[in-house]
């Protein structure tokens, strides 16, 4: 053991609070180093010294102080301590209950980031400006398709935006009056679901899963 | 708790109030004398070892039993000077150490006087904590696991605010009571 370690535990060794094998370690040590032998004899006279002076004075009550005193406090009523709700769980419960759960959440958000897979990445691909089929109808198919009565109008009604009345104007062609479509395939890489939508022009969609 | 003691609670609690004061009698001394090198003032002694009977009586039912009546005392007394006792003493204002004094000689009032000065002086060198700790344990002679309940802190913080106490008291004697050490050199 060298001094700078055994000076620390000199002042608990002069006042006999170190356990017994450290302090014969600690004594042992002392027998042969004249420097920290001195320190502790400068810290047993200092203690001693201390206790002395301490020893010489005591303060007390004047009698009638302490009669008086006595009859004020038998005026009260003795019972419990009134414990508070919150008051019942120590403080430092309440901080180690919050590092805790502080924690937790920590290494949730950390094991989440590394444990969980990449989200699924969706193959796409896209068919655009088809030529629609002239027997097709989306929205009737549909509605067909779920029973509904015949009379139940199927198309949504929209006003008619500016390309519509340009198209109006231009009058009567099979070409620019016939539906176009497009349609569009996700197909996820994790379940081989795939998902079949077709669009109108006016964004009337069909969804077909497979 | 003794037996002696355990009956005066029970009297207390049973409605015999004027039980209450052979229970806490012998133990005014230490208390006020505590409250004094706490604060180092007496009428602020007063105050603190008043509250801390107050308080005893009040919550004697909440008392357990099995632990030492002096250290539940001790413990009041602590947490009476925590939270009326610091504010004082730290405005600098406390100081009296004259006032008391009942020895009769006068050779013997100097050394006296000359003893406290020394006691007074080395306190106040230290921390509010390293005080407390230091005259639990090295005045009063508590345990180092005595001093950590009575203070509510583990006995690891007890020895660590002892070693500092002592190691800060003996630099203090060393440069201001060198008399004290004179005979190891």
């Amino acid at each position: 053991m060298n001094c700078s370690r055994v000076r620390k535990t000199l002042p608990l060794l002069a006042g006999t609070d170190l356990p017994a094998g450290k302090a014969r370690r600690i004594e042992k040590h002392l027998e042969g180093c004249s420097s920290c032998r001195k320190e502790v004899e400068e810290l047993r006279a200092a203690l001693a010294g201390i206790r002395a002076a301490a020893g010489r004075e005591a303060l007390d009550w004047p009698e009638g102080e302490w009669k008086g005193l006595m009859a004020r406090v038998r005026s009260g009523k003795p019972g419990p301590r009134p414990v508070p709700v919150f008051g019942a769980i120590p403080r430092k419960a309440w901080a180690t209950g919050f590092i805790i759960v502080l924690a937790l959440g920590i290494a949730a958000l950390i094991l989440r980031t590394i444990l969980s897979p990449p989200a699924p990445s969706l193959l796409s691909e896209t068919v655009t400006a088809t030529a629609a089929q002239p027997s097709r109808d989306l929205m009737k198919d549909e509605v067909l398709s779920r029973g509904y009565p015949q009379d139940v109008p199927f198309r949504i009604r929209r006003e008619q935006g500016a390309l519509d009345r340009t198209v109006l104007a231009a009058g009567h062609s099979p070409e620019k009056t016939r539906q176009d479509l497009m349609s569009m395939t996700l197909v996820s890489q994790e379940t081989g679901l795939r998902v079949h939508w077709t669009f109108n022009r006016n964004f009337e969609w069909e969804e077909k899963k497979q | 708790m003794d037996e002696k003691e355990a009956r005066l609670v029970e009297l207390v609690l049973g409605g015999r109030t004027e039980a209450f004061e052979p229970l806490v009698t012998p133990y005014r001394k230490l208390l006020l004398t505590l409250a004094y090198r706490l604060c180092r003032n007496v009428e602020e002694a007063k105050e603190i070892s008043q509250e801390t009977l107050m308080r005893a009586f009040r919550y004697l039912g909440s008392f357990d039993r099995k632990r030492s009546f002096k250290n539940w005392l001790l413990q009041i007394e602590m947490n009476v000077w925590r939270s009326l006792g610091e504010r004082a003493a730290d405005e600098g204002t406390l100081r009296e150490l004259a006032t008391r004094n009942t020895l009769e000689d006068p050779q013997e009032q100097l050394a006296g006087k000359e003893a406290r000065e020394m006691l007074f002086s080395c306190l106040d060198g230290l921390s509010p904590r390293e005080r407390e700790v230091f005259l639990l344990r090295d005045i009063e002679g508590r345990s180092v696991k005595e001093t950590a309940g009575v203070l509510r802190t583990s006995a690891i913080s007890v020895r660590v605010h002892l070693s500092r106490a002592r190691d800060k008291i003996r630099k203090l004697i060393k440069e201001r009571f060198p008399d004290l050490l004179e005979g190891l050199r």
